[in-house]
């Protein structure tokens, strides 16, 4: 293996493996804080509000959203895709660095995995109350029917949706589950109480940690990982294709593939980030999650934030360049300037100019001010998205047929529930679960140790 | 009907690893290693094969040709329908479809398959050797039927094993 000393440690304080294992898991046995409960008390309110709207929703119909005929995609479609690009965190997390031998990837892929669980969970609930009848939702699969059998439409990208996203939600659960069995069973053989002994002994499935197993292990960590990575990539271009199929302008464009992934990465990114430095400051990990972790962090999110910048420059520049006047018109007349104007620059300054600012080592060793900027990513995310559902759909090619889009509050409620459900799913995941893969970061650990030893002599590898 | 076994417990990786080179060179059989992370070493000199890399190939390869057969199927064959002029074959846009449903099969195929080889089911209980194998220590497990129980206990106290026991089990390891 390739050693580097120039990098230093990946974990700091010199632990010892038992060390590892109480720093971790110490949160599990301790007695739930004041804030937690607070928060899971809001979080419940939350999604109460949520769930009536959904309620409304189910019971009454699209009609109370504020959705019409000219803007069909409403907040429904925005948060969907929100939701799905904080969602692909996890698996670009854990899986691009596994498959490129990250090691730092260690103390974060867990808590991003989590993220990215519940996060797609969110984001499917949208879909399912778009499609209006939901009792109805079964006739998107394939099955044979009285109905001819009339089979679905396999041309179709809200097909594919319904598919990847289905997909991309069980990969996901399960990979995150697989990482955890081990932590499962050193919990089972280390807590005290017979309740956790029995209810995590249940979830570690009778893990020993015997070779056969381990071997197994790997094995499945890797085809897991590389067929998700591919998931990865391909569940948001798939998201993107509902947009780029259409002939709307500023939709129907080759770049939108590409230009979601990328952008799904990067509000994803910037939540784990978000997430780790709470995490972090919280239960005081820093010497798992150390500010060369949040370093790293940065360093992606400003890379991929070139990459959106690009992204919507060359948006910009292809609409002028191909001479279409609908192109020019949304870009230019209803997006730069014009009725959505707030919006676009909203998405323009989070996304492709403030993270450029993590250019300078001082911002970017500020926690508070990568805090900051992490929440900034995902609120110009979430306009991005908005910026591409409405402002094309709001004025297409008929003037007569332009129509204007305000959510309703039964709209927003649902929105407010699925953040409920994620904080939820969150503080959960902080009092339940250990938050950083301990069997990982002893692998990483003993790995630096040897690093150590080998300063000196000769390189054996 | 139980088994007894030999547990040599080590705190360092550089033990178990130095007590495992030594069994191996004496030929005395290692009936199983726990180790809290997976240690290299070992996991490739136990001689321990796993080939569910090898059969999750095979289930993507079969799955891709199941997806396949089946949009054919359904959508070519048993019920055509017209979608704007465009083939009803239309293999392009099944590759979407395939590379998904792939994947899924993978996922859920690879799955059963780890949990029936590496025996891990919810509510599976197997004898634990050690509560900290889990934890801060490596045990190597000897079965006492199969070999030489005191040059066994001597290599392993010459090793640096912080624990020599022996257990007795009502399964198999």
């Amino acid at each position: 293996m390739y050693n580097t000393e120039i990098r230093g440690p990946l974990i700091l304080g010199n632990k010892s493996l038992g060390q590892i294992t109480d720093d971790i898991t110490s949160p599990l046995y301790a007695r739930p804080k004041f804030w937690w409960l607070a928060g899971l008390g809001i979080s419940s309110l939350m999604m109460l509000l949520g769930f009536w709207a959904i309620y409304v929703t189910i019971s009454t119909g699209i009609g109370t959203w504020g959705v019409n005929n000219t803007v069909g995609w409403g907040w429904a479609i925005i948060n969907f895709v929100w939701w799905i690009g904080i969602g692909h965190a996890g698996t670009a997390f854990s899986i691009f660095l596994l498959i490129l031998r990250q090691e730092w990837r260690s103390s974060i892929n867990r808590a991003a995995e989590a993220m990215t669980v519940v996060a797609v969970g969110c984001a499917a609930l949208f879909p399912a109350l778009h499609m209006g009848r939901i009792w109805n939702a079964f006739f998107i699969l394939p099955y044979p029917n009285t109905r001819g059998p009339l089979w679905v439409n396999y041309n179709s990208p809200l097909f594919w949706d319904f598919i990847a996203i289905s997909a991309y939600l069980l990969i996901s659960a399960s990979f995150w589950y697989l990482g955890m069995i081990p932590d499962f069973a050193t919990i089972r053989d280390h807590a005290k109480s017979k309740v956790r002994k029995g209810v995590y002994g249940w979830l570690a499935m009778g893990w020993r940690g015997s070779v056969g197993e381990w071997k197994r292990y790997e094995g499945l960590s890797y085809i897991l990982g590389g067929i998700a990575a591919v998931l990865v990539v391909s569940v948001h271009s798939i998201v993107s294709t509902d947009f780029a199929v259409s002939v709307e302008p500023g939709w129907h464009t080759t770049i939108f593939p590409p230009y979601f992934v990328v952008g799904a990465i990067f509000s994803g990114f910037a939540m784990v980030m978000t997430l780790m430095i709470l995490l972090r400051k919280i239960y005081k990990l820093e010497d798992y999650i150390t500010d060369r972790h949040m370093q790293n962090v940065a360093k992606i999110l400003i890379f991929v934030s070139l990459i959106m910048g690009t992204a919507y420059l060359t948006e910009i520049f292809l609409a002028w360049y191909s001479g279409n006047r609908y192109e020019i018109f949304t870009f230019f007349h209803n997006r730069i300037t014009g009725e959505f104007t707030v919006q676009f620059w909203i998405m323009f300054v989070c996304n492709a100019i403030i993270p450029q600012l993590m250019w300078f080592k001082k911002i970017r060793s500020n926690v508070l001010i990568l805090f900051i900027i992490s929440i900034l990513i995902n609120v110009g995310m979430w306009f991005e998205r908005f910026n591409i559902v409405i402002t094309s759909l709001a004025k297409d090619y008929l003037p007569s047929a332009w129509a204007s889009y305000s959510p309703t509050f039964v709209e927003i409620s649902v929105y407010l529930g699925t953040l409920g459900i994620f904080i939820f799913g969150v503080l959960l995941f902080f009092k339940y679960i250990p938050m950083i893969a301990i069997s990982e970061v002893k692998a990483v650990n003993k790995y630096q140790i040897e690093n150590r030893k080998s300063k000196g002599e000769s390189k054996k590898n | 009907m139980g088994s007894a076994y030999i547990l040599g417990v080590y705190a360092q990786e550089e033990s178990l690893l130095a007590a495992f080179r030594k069994l191996k060179e004496e030929k005395i059989e290692i009936a199983d290693v726990f180790m809290p992370f997976p240690v290299h070493e070992v996991l490739q000199n136990l001689g321990r094969k796993s080939r569910i890399t090898i059969v999750g190939w095979f289930f993507g390869f079969f799955s891709a040709l199941a997806v396949l057969a089946f949009l054919f199927y359904t959508a070519v064959i048993d019920w055509p329908l017209n979608y704007g002029g465009k083939p009803s074959n239309a293999f392009p846009s099944f590759l979407v479809v395939t590379i998904v449903l792939t994947i899924f099969s993978i996922t859920i195929l690879s799955l059963f398959t780890f949990s029936m080889r590496a025996g891990l089911w919810p509510g599976n209980e197997k004898p634990i050797f050690h509560e900290r194998a889990t934890d801060d220590s490596f045990v190597i497990l000897l079965d006492k039927t199969k070999v030489d129980t005191e040059r066994a206990i001597r290599i392993m106290k010459e090793t640096g094993a912080i624990e020599i026991t022996e257990k007795q089990t009502g399964q198999k390891a």
